[in-house]
C-alpha cells in the first residue's frame, strides 16, 4: 500500500510545536514592548501652537528652567508660563515675528495660548513637582535633555514601574538640590553621593499605594 | 452578648422588637435588589438628582488623550497653580452672618470652612454652610431675569426700574427677608425716604419676632436675646433646639455648650442640660434630663417654672399665684431647685416660635436668676424694624388685596410658598400692578411675579452684615457671578437709582464711614481676617417691667399639630441641594421626604404604622402625609416639617413622581393664629408611602458599640468604658499574649511593621461632645466628591456617605428613651479584615498606618464590604462621572464644584473614608519641604469632618507623638475600641459618653447606667 503521507510529514508536529512556541514568544514580547509606554509614549512630540525651542532658549541663551517654570519648588505644578513671561522679552525682541503671533494675540485678548500637554501621567496618579525637586530629583531625570530639544518630546515612559525604579532606589538618581535644574549633570561616584544625599535629606519615597493614588 | 446588665441600644422599633421584617433586612449583606442594576427608568430618574458627581478628565477611552494646558495670559499676583488659596467671607442666614474661610483652586471656590477669628464660627460650620457651596454651582439656580416669564437681562431690568420708579409717589410694598447688612439697611432707608408712599416689612416664616416682642414686654424695648453658655452650669431649653442648624447661631452655641462638657479626668465638671419639648430634638438628645410635653403646654410650663422659682428667689412675685398642671411636677420641682441653687450661672431659653408672652416669662426668669450679663445679654440690634413684622406683613397683604399698592418688591423671600395660608398671599399679588422679586431660584413667587431677578450667591457678590452676637464682617466674593444676577444690595440700588452700581463700592463706602483715618489698611485687615469688630451690638442695661405677667395658657386638649422648619432644607430654601436632601434627618434618619412624627402610643391609638398615609386636618384644610413613629415624642402631638412638596423649582427640589420622592407641602396648614401649633385632627387612610430611612442600614445588630455612664459613675469607676469592665472578662487573646510577653492580643494574621520615620495616624471621637448634627457627613461629601444617589437608591442601601451618624435609642421604654449619636467613619484597622479578603490587593496598608483603597486596582467583588465588621465601605453602583460628564446637563458648572485633589470614583469600585489622605499628604509634603521632617506637627492636618465639627468631637493626629492631642485622648480612661474582641485594632477609637443627670430625677431602674 502506498504511503498516504510522505516521510517529511513525520516532522510536522514537531515543527508546528516549535512554530507555536516561537510565535507565542514573539506575540508576548511584541505586546510587552509595543504596548508599553516605552514604545507608545516615549518620543511623543505634538505640534505646539508656537514652535518654541527649548534648545535655543536654554542651550544657546542660557535661561534657567525656573525663569519660566516658576512654581516648581513650591507647588505640585511646575507651571507653564503665562503669556506675560514670554512678553517680558518678546515685547522688545522679535516683535513682528510671525511665529510669535499667537503670543501677541493672547497678550492682547487675554485668552490663553493652548499648549498641548506632552508629559501626561496616567489618570488617578497624583504627582507633586515640589516634593521631588526639593529633595534633589533633577528636571532632567524625568524630562530628559530638554536643552537639546528643538521640539519637546516625552523622554521617559512615565509608567508606574519607571516611577518605582527611583522610589525603590533613590540614591541612583538624586543630586544636590542646587543642581536640580542643571542639564547634563553627571558624577562618577553617583551611588556614593546619592546615598549621602538620601541620608542628608532624609529621603524615603513612599512605596505604598496612597503615596500617589487617592 | 455579655453577662453584664447592659442597657438595650436600638435604632428602630423593629430592631427593638426583633421582628421578622428587621431580621429579613439585616440578614442580607446588601438589601434586596441591591445587586441589580435596574437601568432604564431608574437611570433616567437619576439624572434628575443633582449631579454633584462628575469627572474632571475626559476622553478616558482614547489611548493618547490630547490635553491642552491653558496658562494665564496675565498672571494674577497671588495665584500659584496647584496651591489652593483661602479667603475669608461670611454666609448670611436668617439675618445673621457666620464667618467662613473659603478654599479656592485657581479662582474656583471648592470648600467652605469655618473662620477661627469669627465668634459665630470659631473655625467650625454647620451643614447649611457646607452645602452652600453646592448651591452656588447648582445648575437650576436662576440664570437670568425674566419679564412676565420671558427671558430678559439685568440691563433690561435696570432700564425698566429707572423708568418705572422715576415716579416717587408710587405706592410700593417692600417685603424683604431678614438682613443684617448695614449697606443694605442704609439703602432701605434711602428707599423709604425717596418713595414717600412705600412701606417696608421683613418677612421670615421662622423669624425672631416673638423673641423681640417678648423682650419688649419684659424690658420695654426691642432686643435680641444672646446667650453665653460658657458661663452656664445649668442650661434649660424649653423647646428650643439651639444646637440644630435651624438656629441662626447654632455653631457658636454648640461650641459653648459642648465646651462645658469636655472631661479629661474625674476631677473635671460638666454643665447640666435640661430639655422640655414635644418632639425629639438634637438638644433633647444631648440633654441630661428630658421631659416630653406638648408644644402647646410649653407656655404653661414656663409659667409654672416661674411660679416655682418665685418661692425660691426674689423678683418673680408676679408668678407666685400660678397654679397649673405642672405646678407640682416632679421634673419642674427638681429643675427649679437646681436653678435656684445655681442662680447667676444658669441659662433658660425658649423656642423662637413660642409666644411673645412666653418669651417674656423666660426673660423674667433669667432676670430674677441674675443671669443677665453673665449667661444672657440683651442686644440692641440697630437694623431691627420698629414694628411687629408678622402683624405688619398681614397688614401689607390686606393692603395689597384692597389695591393700596402699585408695586410689591420682594427681596429674597418666597411668600407665595411660605406665608401663612390664611393670608392668601398669592391671591393678594393679583391686585398689584408690578410684582418684582429677587430670588436664587425661579420659585413659587417668581411664577406670579412680573419681574423675576436672579440673586447672586454670597460666594459671588459683595456684602456685609453682623453675626447673631454683633460681630461685623464683610462678605467677600470668591468668583465673578456665574449668571446674569444681582446681589440684594445691587438690586435695591437698581430700584432706587436705576443702575445697579458697584457692590464693592457700596460696601466699601459703608465701612469707610466707620473709620475716619487709616481706612485703606483697615479695609485690608477686614478682608484678610473676615472680621471687623466683635461688639457691633450694645448689650442693653435692662430692668424688668413691673407689668410682667404669666403668659396666657393655650394648651391644646386633643391632638396638637406642630409645624417646624426642616432639619435638612429649613423653610424650603435649601430644597434643591442634593447633599442636604440626602443627609439623613439627625433624629429620624429619614432622607428625601417629610413625615408626620408621632409617639408610639398615638400611632397605636390611630392604628397606623410607619409609612401609612394619614390625613392631617387643621380648620378644614387637610394634607395627606406618611406617618412615622418617633420614640420619645409626646403623645397626642403630631410634628410636621415644611419645605417639601415643591413644583418647578429644580430637578432636586421638585416632587419626583418616578421615584416618589420630595415630600408634602405642609405650609397650607399654617396660619397666623397657629404659627407653631394648632389643634387638629388626624385620621388614617388606607394607602402607604415608601420612606427612605437609613436607620437600619449598616447595622451592627446590637453588638457592643456604644458605652456611656453618668458623671458620678465615672468618678466611682473611671474604667467603666474598658472591655474588661463591660464584659467582665479580658479581651480574647490577651491572656495568651501576656504569656508570650506581647502588648496586644495575639492574632492569626501577620502584623504590619511600620517604618520609624513615618507618622502613624489615628482618630478619637468624643461621644461626650457629639450631638449628632451631621455636619461631618456634608463636610466629607464636599471634600471627597461623594455623589448623591436619590431616594430609590437610598432605599436599596446604596448611600455613599463615607461617615455615617448612627443614632441609637437607649432603654426599654419606647415612650421616653434616651437617644445617643455615634459618627462612624472607616476605623482604619491595623489588622483590617477587608484587606485579608481582597483578591486583587486593592485595599492594603500604608506605611503611615492607614487602610488604603486603591481605586485603579479594585475589580468590585465587594468581599471587603462583606467582611467589614463596622459596615463602612461603600460601593459605586453607578457611573456617576460618566453620566454627568457626557450625558448630563451643564457638566461645566457641575465640574467646578469638585475638589481637584480627590479622584472621582467610577462604576464598580469600592470606596470609603481615607482619613482625608489628600490633606495628610499635602501636609507631609509641605512639612518635608519646609522642615525636612517626615512628620507634620500636631494640628497641621485636620480632616474635613474634624474641621467642620462645632463640638470639636473629632481628634485626629499622629500617634507616634505622645504629646499630640489625639494620643492624649487615646490614653484617657474613657477611650474604648468598638468591637475590641475581634482584635482588628481600629485606629479610630471612641471616648465614652458621660451624662450629668439631676440625681433627684434618676429613676431606680436607671441606677446602673448604660455601658
Amino acid at each position: 500500500m502506498a504511503q498516504i503521507f510522505p516521510k517529511w510529514t513525520n516532522q510536522v508536529p514537531r515543527k508546528i510545536l516549535i512554530g507555536l512556541i516561537v510565535t507565542a514568544n514573539v506575540v508576548i514580547l511584541g505586546i510587552w514592548y509595543f504596548f508599553s509606554p516605552k514604545y507608545t509614549d516615549v518620543g511623543y512630540a505634538p505640534i505646539q501652537p508656537v514652535p518654541y525651542s527649548h534648545k535655543l532658549h536654554v542651550d544657546k541663551l542660557g535661561l534657567d528652567c525656573q525663569y519660566c517654570h516658576t512654581s516648581v519648588f513650591d507647588s505640585k505644578q511646575a507651571n507653564v508660563p503665562a503669556t506675560q513671561t514670554c512678553m517680558n522679552c518678546h515685547g522688545q525682541i522679535k516683535t513682528d515675528s510671525e511665529k510669535l503671533a499667537p503670543i501677541r494675540e493672547s497678550w492682547e485678548t487675554g485668552k490663553a495660548v493652548e499648549w498641548v500637554r506632552v508629559n501626561n501621567l496616567a489618570d488617578y496618579a497624583y504627582f507633586n513637582h515640589a516634593a521631588h525637586v526639593n529633595v534633589g530629583v533633577g528636571c532632567e531625570s524625568c524630562h530628559g535633555r530638554i536643552d537639546k530639544m528643538e521640539v519637546v518630546y516625552q523622554a521617559e515612559p512615565l509608567s508606574m514601574g519607571w516611577c518605582l525604579d527611583c522610589h525603590r532606589a533613590p540614591e541612583k538618581f538624586l543630586r544636590p538640590v542646587e543642581e536640580v535644574t542643571t542639564m547634563g549633570y553627571k558624577v562618577d561616584d553617583q551611588m556614593l553621593i546619592g546615598s549621602e544625599l538620601v541620608k542628608k535629606n532624609n529621603v524615603s519615597p513612599p512605596q505604598y499605594c496612597q503615596g500617589c493614588h487617592y | 452578648m455579655s453577662e453584664v446588665t447592659q442597657n438595650t441600644y436600638w435604632k428602630s422599633l423593629n430592631e427593638l422588637a426583633q421582628n421578622q421584617e428587621y431580621k429579613n433586612f439585616v440578614e442580607r449583606e446588601f438589601p434586596e435588589n441591591a445587586t441589580e442594576l435596574n437601568d432604564g427608568v431608574s437611570r433616567r430618574g437619576f439624572l434628575r438628582v443633582m449631579g454633584a458627581s462628575i469627572a474632571l478628565a475626559g476622553f478616558a477611552a482614547c489611548r493618547r488623550p490630547v490635553q491642552k494646558i491653558l496658562p494665564y495670559s496675565h498672571q494674577p499676583e497671588d495665584i500659584v497653580p496647584g496651591i489652593p488659596l483661602f479667603y475669608a467671607s461670611a454666609m448670611p442666614f436668617q439675618g445673621s452672618l457666620t464667618g467662613l474661610v473659603i478654599e479656592n483652586h485657581e479662582g474656583r471656590p471648592t470648600k467652605v470652612e469655618g473662620n477661627d477669628l469669627h465668634p459665630a464660627s470659631h473655625g467650625n460650620t454647620n451643614a447649611y454652610h457646607q452645602a452652600s457651596m453646592l448651591e452656588m454651582y447648582d445648575p437650576d439656580r436662576s440664570r437670568r431675569p425674566s419679564r412676565n416669564g420671558a427671558k430678559s437681562s439685568t440691563a433690561d431690568f435696570a432700564t425698566f426700574a429707572s423708568e418705572y420708579f422715576a415716579d416717587t409717589n408710587k405706592r410700593i410694598a417692600f417685603i424683604s427677608e431678614a438682613n443684617s447688612s448695614p449697606t443694605y439697611n442704609a439703602l432701605k432707608n434711602s428707599a423709604l425716604s425717596k418713595f414717600g408712599n412705600a412701606s417696608w416689612v421683613t418677612f421670615e416664616p421662622f423669624g425672631e419676632d416673638n423673641i423681640i416682642e417678648g423682650n419688649r414686654i419684659a424690658f420695654g424695648s426691642r432686643l435680641r436675646t444672646h446667650y453665653n453658655y460658657t458661663n452656664a452650669d445649668v442650661v434649660v431649653s424649653l423647646d428650643d433646639d439651639f444646637l440644630a442648624a435651624t438656629h441662626p447661631n447654632n455653631v457658636e452655641y454648640a461650641k459653648q455648650v459642648t465646651g462645658r462638657r469636655k472631661v479629661t479626668s474625674t476631677s473635671d465638671n460638666m454643665s447640666r442640660i435640661y430639655s422640655v419639648e414635644n418632639g425629639f430634638t438634637l438638644t433633647g438628645s444631648f440633654a441630661d434630663n428630658r421631659l416630653r410635653i406638648k408644644a402647646s403646654e410649653i407656655g404653661s410650663f414656663a409659667n409654672a417654672l416661674a411660679g416655682a422659682l418665685s418661692s425660691r428667689i426674689n423678683g418673680l412675685n408676679a408668678f407666685s399665684s400660678v397654679n397649673n398642671s405642672f405646678s407640682n411636677n416632679e421634673f419642674l420641682t427638681a429643675l427649679a431647685d437646681d436653678l435656684a441653687s445655681n442662680a447667676g450661672r444658669t441659662a433658660v431659653s425658649i423656642g423662637l416660635d413660642h409666644s411673645a408672652e412666653a418669651h417674656a416669662v423666660v426673660a423674667a426668669i433669667n432676670y430674677a436668676l441674675g443671669n443677665t450679663g453673665s449667661t444672657v445679654s440683651y442686644l440692641e440690634v440697630p437694623h431691627f424694624d420698629n414694628q411687629n413684622n408678622m402683624e405688619a406683613f398681614a397688614d401689607v397683604v390686606s393692603g395689597m388685596k384692597a389695591g393700596n399698592f402699585d408695586a410689591v418688591v420682594l427681596i429674597g423671600t418666597n411668600p407665595v410658598f411660605t406665608a401663612p395660608a390664611n393670608l392668601d398671599f398669592s391671591g393678594a399679588l393679583a391686585n398689584v400692578e408690578e410684582v418684582i422679586q429677587l430670588s436664587s431660584y425661579s420659585d413659587e413667587t417668581s411664577k406670579k411675579a412680573s419681574w423675576h431677578v436672579g440673586r447672586s450667591h454670597y460666594l459671588e457678590s459683595w456684602g456685609d452684615g453682623f453675626s447673631y452676637g454683633g460681630a461685623r464682617s464683610v462678605i467677600q466674593p470668591q468668583i465673578q457671578p456665574l449668571h446674569d444676577s444681582l446681589s440684594e444690595i445691587e438690586f435695591l440700588s437698581t430700584i432706587i437709582n436705576g443702575a445697579k452700581g458697584s457692590g464693592y463700592e457700596l460696601v466699601q463706602n459703608t465701612f469707610n464711614g466707620y473709620y475716619r483715618t487709616g481706612f485703606n489698611n483697615k479695609w485690608k485687615d477686614i478682608l484678610h481676617d473676615g472680621i471687623d469688630i466683635t461688639d457691633g451690638f450694645n448689650a442693653a442695661r435692662v430692668r424688668l417691667s413691673n407689668s410682667i405677667a404669666p403668659a396666657s395658657e393655650s394648651a391644646v386638649s386633643g391632638i396638637e399639630v406642630v409645624i417646624r422648619p426642616d432639619a435638612s432644607i429649613y423653610d424650603g430654601r435649601f430644597a434643591n441641594l442634593g447633599w442636604l436632601q440626602e443627609l439623613p434627618d439627625p433624629m429620624t434618619k429619614i432622607t428625601w421626604d417629610n413625615v408626620a412624627l408621632m409617639s408610639p402610643n398615638t400611632a397605636e391609638q390611630l392604628g397606623v404604622k410607619n409609612e401609612d398615609v394619614v390625613s392631617v386636618t387643621i380648620n378644614g384644610t387637610s394634607i395627606e402625609i406618611a406617618a412615622w413613629i418617633q420614640p420619645g415624642h409626646v403623645d397626642n402631638s403630631i410634628s410636621l416639617t415644611v419645605g417639601y412638596g415643591r413644583e418647578g423649582i429644580g430637578r432636586v427640589a421638585d416632587y419626583d413622581n418616578e421615584q416618589k420622592a420630595g415630600g408634602i407641602n405642609v405650609y397650607p396648614l399654617r396660619s397666623t393664629s397657629g404659627m407653631l401649633f394648632n389643634s387638629g385632627t388626624i385620621s388614617a387612610s388606607n394607602s402607604t408611602y415608601a420612606i427612605a430611612c437609613v436607620q437600619d442600614h449598616h447595622s451592627l445588630e446590637g453588638r457592643d458599640m456604644y458605652r456611656q455612664a453618668s458623671l458620678s459613675k465615672y468618678r466611682e469607676t473611671p474604667d467603666f468604658a474598658s472591655f474588661a469592665y463591660v464584659h467582665k472578662y479580658e479581651v480574647p487573646g490577651m491572656k495568651e499574649a501576656e504569656e508570650m510577653d506581647e502588648d496586644a492580643p495575639i492574632s492569626l494574621f501577620d502584623e504590619q511593621t511600620y517604618p520609624a520615620d513615618e507618622p502613624q495616624w489615628g482618630m478619637a471621637i468624643d461621644l461626650n461632645s457629639c450631638f449628632g448634627c451631621g455636619v461631618c457627613v456634608i463636610a466629607c461629601q464636599s471634600e471627597n466628591n461623594i455623589p448623591v444617589i436619590g431616594k430609590t437608591e437610598v432605599n436599596r442601601g446604596r448611600e455613599m456617605h463615607w461617615i455615617r451618624n448612627d443614632r441609637y435609642y437607649v432603654g426599654d421604654d419606647t415612650g421616653s428613651p434616651q437617644a445617643v449619636h455615634q459618627p462612624v467613619p472607616c476605623m482604619h484597622c491595623e489588622l483590617a479584615p477587608c484587606e485579608q479578603v481582597c483578591p486583587v490587593a486593592a485595599t492594603t496598608h500604608s506605611d503611615d498606618g492607614m487602610n488604603q483603597m486603591t481605586y485603579n486596582r479594585c475589580i468590585g467583588t465587594r468581599y471587603c464590604a462583606n467582611n467589614c465588621p463596622f459596615k463602612v465601605r461603600r460601593f459605586n453602583f453607578f457611573n456617576y462621572p460618566k453620566e454627568y460628564l457626557t450625558t448630563g446637563e451643564d457638566p461645566d458648572i457641575i465640574q467646578m464644584a469638585m475638589n481637584p485633589e480627590v479622584t472621582v470614583r467610577f462604576r464598580g469600585v469600592m470606596e470609603k473614608c481615607t482619613y482625608c489622605v489628600q490633606r495628610v499628604n499635602r501636609a507631609k509634603i509641605n512639612t518635608k519641604i519646609e522642615t525636612g521632617s517626615p512628620k507634620p506637627a500636631d494640628g497641621t492636618v485636620k480632616t474635613a469632618c474634624q474641621q467642620a465639627c462645632p463640638a470639636d468631637a473629632i481628634y485626629f493626629g499622629d500617634l507616634t507623638d505622645n504629646n499630640s492631642v489625639v494620643s492624649q485622648m487615646k490614653h484617657n480612661e474613657r477611650n474604648y475600641l468598638m468591637l475590641e474582641e475581634l482584635n482588628v485594632r481600629p485606629r479610630t477609637s471612641y471616648m465614652a459618653k458621660l451624662s450629668n443627670p439631676n440625681p433627684v430625677l434618676v429613676k431606680e431602674t436607671n441606677q446602673e447606667p448604660a455601658h
